[in-house]
């Protein structure tokens, strides 16, 4: 079966393609070179004139799965009364606004031309119910950060100063045990330290049993990422999140790597200084520098955008210190089995309040002063920021300078006089949308097959018609193909297929490391080590999910 | 004008919500209208006259008649208007009531009156569990308004009620005013087990005494409270035998509690 999508303006940036009218032809659910010369008998044709071909959207930081986002239903149950979505046509029936259930969270993201998401907390002791989660999300491609560096064996190895051998060979055994395809860190050593009473823990204070420091974790993990190459650096979610003066930490880790790749997620919660009468500003100027003379630094955004959701976090320290902001007034903070820790708490940002409405100006300030969009990646930190759907809401902020500033003229004035948002003239163009959102997104996850409109790629496709008003073109694409299937049609879902698993395999000395893990699991753990460890047939045999294995650097 | 009302045609298999038929979502409508109307059946929809004949014209005042035990959410939100259902009633009457009154000549099930604002409701027969309660998850019950029945009522009437008063003439199940920030529940049969579980505030009058008192409540001695007559005044309007208990509760024991949270809540016991 030969489809050909004719005539659309095509942003592809991973081949620099910016807005050329050009034909795709999709065969067996990938997309094939322009079959010159042979007989060519298209079977069904798509006309597209008039309207922008892109790739489907990736995001890379998304809390749709694991045992945060269970809690946080179970938290919540308005969060499902007042948004019910009644069954219709192939869509069955769900509900949630900010913690959806994985049908709506599947189609919605699909009905917004998004093809995959990737869940960026995954406790190794919660991925098997992660993943069973993410496996009913339909219709997109998933995927998981494995979260270690509170866990107590990874802090009994550092602080009884092994080789980084060892450490190496215990991520790619806990990446390959939890089938995921990058490595987290919560608030490094931050979730222990709560446990022993510690109230926060900034980089280099010392953890007060173990006597690691966080600054310590993180180069000790930065490094191990590097050494095995799985291609997405270090997923760092940094100590002090929220804090005001938070940025001189940020800074600090920034150049605590030393130049090795790291990506700092949700930027806009660690990007706070101290200036002002209130004692709360801005440091997207500084952090927007730093990210754009260190090469090696990639972020995430985080953006808050107003109204009701739910923040679900590992960092239960700073989950803990922020449940008095609970609205409404009920909030979750757990061990989750002695490894991490888990905190919900729901929250509503508020236009009109100081705090909530600088949060959203440093978050677009940070977006509008980051040179490179291939280093900066769209997200609200769903649910934490705000829920996914508002994303074409937030491309219209970043594209459409007139939009921005009068909601800036609508937030709180005191925010507003504070921020450098309202003399920034930059608007997003689609071509640099198409980065964040998909070929750099597939680039820094080491997504060959994605994010692209090559030959070879897998057809994931969104065809959107181009208007002026971004948010209303971005709300409802025309077309979305996953992997060569017509999903969605004029905004409505019109069939349900499921997507894949995304995961990397380093290679490293297993019987070595499981030497050390054995006695360990035999004597502290609840589970048994071959338990852990979450074979294939578990994720491919009921026939919907399939694993998709990414190569790390060396590997062919 | 005559009373709009509407007669059940035969049992429901399914749970039917009716809470679009009070007078704030009627008064503009005509009877042809209406009787087109999609209710939420179960899990479909249905036109309001297959499954009731209706008779009257007048939306300030609505009947409920046949087999209405499985008629869910009945007088949800309204501002307005009597409502009176000649049967059992399902669950959620009354929900986010604001004003009027509805009047229930049988039985309610589960989450009567729940987060209710204002009005008035009279239940002859029993109610369920969560009367006066907050939906699950919400923290915010029973917010003003006045709730009396006749009968008995379920677990954990008036939990997280906020303001507002219950009156029960018959026995009460467990949890009686748990998690109460504030309001007031009188009840004269017997009462179940926890009684004021993690209440905040408000007011517990009982004309029977407890089988038991959670250690949590201090014991006050006995008070004669001038604000009793004031109360058993506001309640003329009722058909209740606590209006002719004055004697009984000129004395009464008073608890205070629950002293493992905001501790300002009291139970008062009947001494006579």
């Amino acid at each position: 079966m030969l489809m050909k999508l004719t005539g659309g303006k095509v942003y592809d940036p991973a081949h620099g393609i910016d807005g050329e009218v050009r034909d795709l032809y999709i065969r067996e659910g990938r997309i094939i070179a322009h079959p010159h010369g042979e007989a060519v008998s298209v079977d069904q044709e798509f006309d597209c004139r008039g309207k922008v071909i892109m790739s489907g959207a990736i995001d890379m930081h998304t809390h749709i799965g694991g045992g945060k986002v269970t809690i946080a239903r179970n938290l919540l149950p308005e969060d499902h009364r007042n948004d019910p979505v009644a069954r219709s046509g192939l869509k069955r029936a769900g509900a949630g606004h900010s913690a959806s259930s994985t049908l709506t969270t599947g189609y919605r993201y699909a009905e917004m031309g998004y093809t995959a998401g990737f869940e960026p907390a995954v406790l190794p002791i919660n991925a098997r119910q992660a993943h069973m989660e993410m496996a009913d999300v339909p219709l997109l491609d998933v995927g998981g950060y494995v979260m270690l560096g509170s866990d107590d064996f990874f802090l009994r190895l550092l602080s009884s100063g092994v080789d980084q051998e060892v450490i190496n060979d215990y991520v790619a055994w806990t990446v390959h045990s939890s089938q995921c395809i990058g490595l987290k860190v919560v608030n490094p050593g931050g979730i222990s330290a709560f446990k022993f009473n510690q109230r926060s823990l900034d980089l280099d204070e010392q953890h007060q049993y173990y006597g690691v420091t966080p600054r310590g974790i993180l180069q000790s993990l930065t490094r191990a990422v590097h050494e095995l190459g799985i291609p997405h650096p270090l997923h760092v979610h940094g100590c002090n999140l929220g804090v005001p003066g938070n940025i001189e930490t940020t800074l600090n880790t920034i150049s605590g790597v030393e130049g090795l790749p790291m990506h700092l997620t949700h930027i806009q919660f660690h990007s706070y200084g101290t200036e002002g009468d209130r004692k709360f500003s801005s440091g997207a100027a500084k952090i927007a520098e730093a990210l754009n003379k260190n090469p090696n630094i990639t972020v995430d955004v985080g953006q808050i955008l107003f109204g009701q959701t739910v923040t679900a976090s590992g960092d239960s320290m700073r989950q803990y210190a922020n449940h008095g902001h609970a609205h409404p007034n009920k909030w979750v903070c757990m061990d989750i089995e002695c490894d991490a820790g888990c905190g919900v708490v729901p929250f509503k940002y508020r236009d009109q309040n100081f705090v909530n409405a600088l949060q959203w100006c440093i978050g677009l300030e940070i977006f509008l002063l980051a040179e490179d969009p291939w280093r900066i990646f769209l997200t609200t930190d769903h649910p934490n920021g705000a829920p996914f759907t508002t994303y074409p809401h937030l491309i219209r902020l970043l594209m459409d300078k007139t939009f921005r500033n009068d909601r800036l003229a609508s937030i709180s004035p005191d925010a507003a006089a504070l921020s450098t948002l309202g003399s920034i003239d930059r608007e997003y163009s689609l071509y640099e949308i198409a980065i964040m959102t998909r070929a750099g997104a597939a680039r820094l996850l080491g997504l060959h097959d994605r994010g692209h409109l090559g030959a070879g790629a897998a057809a994931d496709i969104t065809v959107y018609t181009e208007q002026d008003d971004k948010e209303a073109m971005f709300t409802r694409p025309d077309y979305v193909f996953k992997d060569g299937e017509l999903i969605v049609r004029k905004g409505e879902v019109v069939k349900i297929v499921w997507g894949n698993l995304h995961t990397v395999r380093p290679e490293f000395d297993r019987a070595g490391i499981e030497r050390r893990l054995k006695p360990y699991f035999d004597r502290y753990h609840t589970m048994a080590m071959d338990n852990f460890v979450i074979r294939d047939w578990e994720i491919e045999d009921d026939g919907r999910s399939q694993i998709l294995v990414h190569p790390c650097r060396g590997q062919s | 004008m005559s009373a709009l009302t509407f007669t059940l045609k035969g049992s429901l298999d399914q749970r039917l919500n009716v809470s679009s038929l009070n007078v704030d979502h009627l008064k503009d409508l005509d009877i042809a209208a209406i009787k087109v109307m999609k209710l939420p059946l179960g899990n479909r929809s249905i036109a309001l006259q297959d499954l009731f004949s209706v008779e009257g014209n007048d939306p300030t005042e609505i009947i409920f008649r046949g087999k209405t035990h499985k008629l869910d959410k009945i007088g949800q939100g309204m501002t307005s208007g009597l409502i009176r259902v000649e049967g059992d009633a399902g669950s959620y009457l009354g929900m986010h009531m604001k004003g009027g009154e509805i009047r229930v000549k049988g039985s309610v099930d589960a989450y009567g009156a729940c987060e209710m604002k204002n009005g008035l409701i009279l239940i002859e027969g029993h109610a369920g569990d969560f009367l006066g309660a907050a939906l699950p998850g919400n923290k915010k019950g029973m917010a003003g308004g006045m709730v009396h029945v006749k009968g008995n009522v379920g677990a954990r009437a008036g939990d997280h009620m906020r303001r507002g008063l219950l009156v029960i003439d018959g026995d009460t199940g467990d949890y009686l005013g748990s998690r109460m920030t504030a309001g007031t529940i009188a009840v004269l049969g017997r009462t179940g087990r926890y009684l004021g579980y993690a209440m905040g505030r408000g007011t517990l009058l009982l004309a029977t005494p407890p089988q038991e008192i959670l250690p949590t409540f201090q014991d006050c001695g006995s008070h004669t409270l001038g604000f009793i007559p004031l109360l058993l005044k506001s309640l003329k309007a009722l058909d209740t035998p606590l209006l002719g208990m004055s004697d009984q509760l000129k004395r009464v024991r008073r608890y205070a509690g629950d002293m493992c949270g905001l501790g300002k809540g009291e139970i008062l016991v009947a001494t006579n």
